[in-house]
């Protein structure tokens, strides 16, 4: 009964979410597509961050790429819009197996010091390549109608999310679970730890890139600094981690919430957001280091001492 | 010929500037494994710090060294204290996090405080230069680099032949037996977080004589930090300057040869190219 | 209880009805923080002080109705995402009548898509580059001279020097802008007779230019032109006296004019050339602001630091909406683009007419600074004062 009624509750807040385009005045299709993009970003670092225990810098590169594909294709080529999102794609999965492998066999913050110069040296190669429109940047053809992009993005989160939910119930996801508990012992198992990061990075990616092709396409703009922010990367592992990495919901929770509160502060003082973004950070990691669902699995029954908890464990 | 051999010695010098900015990231790094992602931003306040002596008081860069290096300490000192010490026992990455809210807090402070206008300390030796064998030589990055030699060869004794640094040491390797020999972890771990930012501080101090200095300086100066630490190693204190002096003459030779567009391609390829097959370092001992 | 209630809304509504004025607001996404806000502010203060000012002698008449002027600013952090959504935001959700441009060209570049989707005209004075305005679009106007032009008057005034600089270095930074500068320079100089030695893109925000200028001083040119920032010029001219170069004659493509130059140079600065499109000289008439020096000192005044070309192409960018929404005797967007594209009009930043494309076409002084001073040298009509060339090297400097 219970479970009938939560369902016909998802269907409903699904049904909304579609809707939203012809609900909702411009400005909140346009704050809604933003969040649904960075929600699958954070979706997608959940995958190689959250369940593989990998804490990747890398998926701004693949977000990047993902643009620049398809900028490359509209622009330099006259490709259409989905031939170009694709093939943003292809190339993402590709540099993803190139660059993933060496750079996989690392751990620790090694592995993330290794991606965040993936980012670097990525912005510096796109900057001197022509076709690229090297530091300049590429200028999109123009599309009007945002419920265009916001279904869109509303499509690729439910197919991370779903990414997501069949992984928390494979044997692919108990394996990437075992890797990111203790890696060695997951090798000694059995488990080819190599292949399942790889293909873990590789999802990762993939989606990175296809938000990365959207968001392109409709801010009609993409440049080097921009396609390969860091602090986009932050954002979208801040958003993961507040809201709970390795889990389900956990990213979608962080984005909405952290994307909301941030939207509400920069329009009302303007220029606070990135001091707001700083200090969240912040206070999220000294006393929610595991998210907001664990926050809300536990504090219930620990109340405020779940926060001193979280500093037991983790002061000097 | 004489070209070549004046940009090996442009690499050489920057190469000393770049070893002094990384300092004190590597020092910290290396042995309080905390990966400060802030430390553009202690490099940052260094150089407001002298800008303001300069302009305010008049007072030499050079001079005002000991009183940078001082503000930024107590900035890094109260930061590891109140803030850091209470996620250093997380997971490595809380860290990385962390100290990259901090700087983004510190740089939006920093915009409120000093505005974006840029400054510069302009002291009349700023352009000074001497010649060597056919090559113009700037004092003040000559200055630099000798510096940078200087602070390495100090921190190198402070940590191998003081009681502070034995017991800096001493924490790193087991924090447990530490605190059994009265050992107090947070003071101590306090201290070599505020040394790092003051050796940070005494970068920036310079960085304002040869550059000029707005709020956003920070990050590219952390990034090229981190290269250099990864490539020259961190597990001893030299690596900073090996690390340094490389990607001082490897991004000369790139401009040169190649385009002085590629020179971020350069040192992040180099960087990832290290952590890929050599992730101690030139330094540090192959596993 | 209810009746109060029904009392307080009948007051508000009257309140505000008898306060209600007719308003035209103008939107803008400026540079307010972030590494653009050190010229940003010259935009936020010009936009600021022209709808005070123009609101003070009576505002904006259309048809027989006065209306007054409002200004919508939000700050983009120097974030050309950001900025994007905002020009979509101040459209879509502000609902602001027309826009006013950010600072820079790629800026310009990404945000008149904006304009250009929901077809409401944007008067931007901050971007030069000849991109923006060869893709057709109809919805983008711009103040500032054509990019490729910027070292027009330079290269003339140099082939009038004597002894004449044969050889020329052009150095330039990988933005939209000083892209565009290059492009056109590089023609120029072929065209007039000067041969290029060297030829250098450098990325933008680079802070050491040791291998430049040494590659440079090998090559010996008589002249260097530069096209960058004006923090990149800072760093250049210094890490050029320390390395000691010094060419005949170098000039840059921003930062000369203005006073954080010459305060951070300090007799360094002497004998650099630069360039402007705007002197704040008393000869040049304006409707609300009388003379460009009249302007200058009450900008000076209002916010405490001098006017550059920056502020005074703020400013002509919100007189051109005025004199185009009175040309129109209308708001509506689409009769207000082709009223600005006729415009045509005196304004303490120049004359104001737009090409086809859309961009203002002004010639540039050579400048040159010498003890503390901006000193005009070449104009449209040729030489105002003796230029001080070649430049002696660094230690004979007096």
């Amino acid at each position: 009964m219970m479970r009938a009624v939560g369902s016909i509750a998802f269907a409903a807040l699904l049904l909304t979410l579609l809707l939203v385009p012809w609900l909702a005045p411009p400005a909140l299709i346009q704050f809604g597509t933003t969040t649904l993009l960075l929600a699958t970003l954070a979706q997608s670092w959940n995958i190689i961050g959250g369940y593989a225990g990998y804490a990747s810098f890398g998926n701004s590169v693949f977000y990047g790429i993902g643009g620049y594909g398809t900028a490359i294709a509209m622009v330099q080529f006259g490709l259409p819009f989905g031939i170009g999102i694709l093939l943003g794609a292809l190339l993402a999965v590709f540099f993803a197996l190139l660059l993933g492998l060496p750079v996989l066999r690392l751990r620790g913050h090694y592995f993330a010091i290794a991606t965040l110069a993936l980012a670097e040296a990525m912005t510096g190669v796109v900057s001197n390549l022509d076709i690229a429109g090297r530091n300049i940047g590429l200028v999109l053809p123009l599309r009007k109608g945002d419920a265009f992009f916001y279904e869109l993005s509303l499509g690729l989160l439910a197919v991370a999310t779903l990414t997501v939910f069949w992984i928390s119930r494979s044997r692919f996801g108990f394996g990437l679970i075992a890797i990111r508990e203790d890696e060695d012992a997951a090798g000694v198992m059995g488990i080819n730890t190599t292949l399942y990061k790889a293909l873990a990075f590789l999802l990762a990616g993939f989606f990175s890139a296809l938000a990365g092709g959207i968001h392109a396409y409709w801010i009609t703009f993409i440049d080097p600094v921009s396609a390969f922010d860091i602090t986009l990367n932050v954002m979208m592992i801040i958003m993961a981690i507040f809201g709970g990495a390795g889990t389900i919901f956990g990213p979608l929770v962080g984005a909405v919430l952290l994307s909301s509160i941030s939207e509400i502060l920069a329009t009302e003082i303007t220029g606070m957001a990135s001091l707001f973004f700083g200090l969240v950070i912040v206070v999220a990691v000294v006393f929610m280091p595991r998210g907001l669902t664990d926050l809300m699995q536990r504090m219930p029954g620990l109340g405020w001492r779940y926060f001193r908890e979280n500093l037991r464990l983790h002061r000097l | 010929m004489s070209l070549l051999l004046q940009i090996i010695v442009n690499g050489i010098l920057l190469g000393g500037l770049y070893s002094l900015m990384a300092l004190g990231l590597a020092l910290v790094w290396g042995v309080l494994n905390i990966v400060n992602l802030a430390h553009g931003a202690f490099i940052m306040l260094g150089a407001y710090a002298s800008y303001y002596l300069f302009t305010l008081l008049n007072v030499d860069p050079f001079a005002a060294l000991p009183l940078c290096m001082l503000v930024v300490f107590a900035c890094g000192f109260v930061l590891q204290r109140y803030v850091l010490n209470l996620i250093v026992r997380a997971p490595m990455f809380n860290t990385l996090l962390i100290t990259f809210g901090i700087d983004v807090v510190l740089t939006y402070l920093a915009q409120i405080v000093f505005s974006a206008d840029f400054r510069v300390v302009n002291p009349s030796y700023a352009g000074a230069n001497f010649t060597l064998l056919g090559t113009t030589i700037p004092l003040v990055r000559a200055l630099a680099f000798a510096m940078a030699i200087a602070l390495t060869l100090t921190v190198w004794l402070v940590l191998g032949h003081t009681r502070l640094g034995r017991a800096v040491r001493a924490c790193a390797q087991n924090l447990v037996a530490a605190r059994l020999y009265g050992v107090e972890p947070r003071t101590v771990y306090a201290l070599t977080f505020a040394m790092g930012a003051a050796l940070a501080g005494a970068a920036g101090d310079l960085y304002g004589v040869v550059s000029q200095i707005n709020p956003y300086i920070g990050d590219p100066l952390t990034a090229k930090s981190f290269a250099i630490s990864i490539i020259g190693g961190l597990e001893n204190p030299l690596g900073v300057v090996v690390g340094g002096l490389f990607l001082g003459i490897l991004e000369s030779l790139t401009s040169l040869y190649i385009g002085s567009t590629y020179t971020d391609v350069a040192s992040f390829g180099v960087l990832v190219l290290v952590l890929i097959t050599r992730p101690r370092g030139l330094l540090g001992k192959t596993t | 209880m209810k009746r109060l209630l029904c009392y307080a809304i009948a007051m508000f509504a009257l309140f505000n009805h008898a306060r209600a004025e007719p308003i035209i607001t103008l939107g803008a996404s400026v540079q307010e923080t972030g590494r653009l806000a050190n010229t940003g502010r010259y935009y936020r203060d010009g936009y600021d002080l022209a709808v005070r000012t123009i609101n003070e002698r009576g505002g904006v008449k259309v048809g027989t109705e006065r209306y007054q002027l409002a200004l919508k600013i939000l700050d983009n952090q120097s974030d050309v995402n950001l900025s994007v959504r905002q020009y979509t935001q101040l459209l879509t959700q502000d609902k602001v009548n027309f826009l006013l441009g950010p600072f820079a060209s790629d800026f310009a570049l990404a945000d008149s898509s904006a304009s250009e989707k929901y077809e409401v005209p944007m008067i931007e004075g901050g971007g030069a580059s000849d991109q923006i305005f060869s893709r057709g679009y109809k919805y983008i106007f711009g103040t500032l001279p054509v990019a490729s032009k910027y070292f027009e008057s330079t290269v003339q005034a140099m082939s009038k020097l004597e002894p004449i600089p044969k050889t020329v270095a052009l150095l330039y930074a990988d933005d939209a802008f000083d892209v565009a500068v290059a492009k056109g320079t590089r023609e120029l100089l072929q065209n007039t007779g000067f041969r290029i030695t060297q030829d250098e893109r450098y990325s933008s925000n680079a802070s050491d230019f040791s291998t430049l200028i040494s590659q440079i001083k090998a090559a010996v040119p008589d002249a260097v032109l530069v096209a960058g920032h004006e923090t990149e010029v800072l760093n250049f001219i210094r890490q050029a006296k320390s390395l000691d170069f010094s060419p005949k004659l170098y000039s840059f493509t921003v930062g000369v004019p203005t006073a954080d130059f010459r305060l951070a140079l300090g007799r360094d600065g002497n004998f650099a050339f630069g360039m402007t499109s705007w002197l704040p000289s008393a000869s040049q008439k304006d409707d609300y602001f009388t003379n460009a020096q009249m302007f200058a000192e009450e900008y000076k005044k209002r916010f405490g630091y001098e006017p550059d070309y920056h502020a005074a192409s703020a400013v002509a960018d919100v007189e051109t909406f005025v004199k185009a929404i009175e040309s129109a005797a209308s708001l509506d967007p689409k009769k207000v683009r082709d009223a600005i594209a006729r415009i045509d009009f005196e304004s303490l930043y120049g004359r104001v007419q737009f090409s086809e494309v859309g961009q203002i076409n002004l010639p540039q002084t050579v400048v040159q600074v010498y003890s503390d001073t901006v000193i005009p040298i070449y104009g449209p009509k040729g030489f105002i004062n003796k230029p001080r060339y070649p430049m002696p090297p660094w230690d004979k400097r007096p």
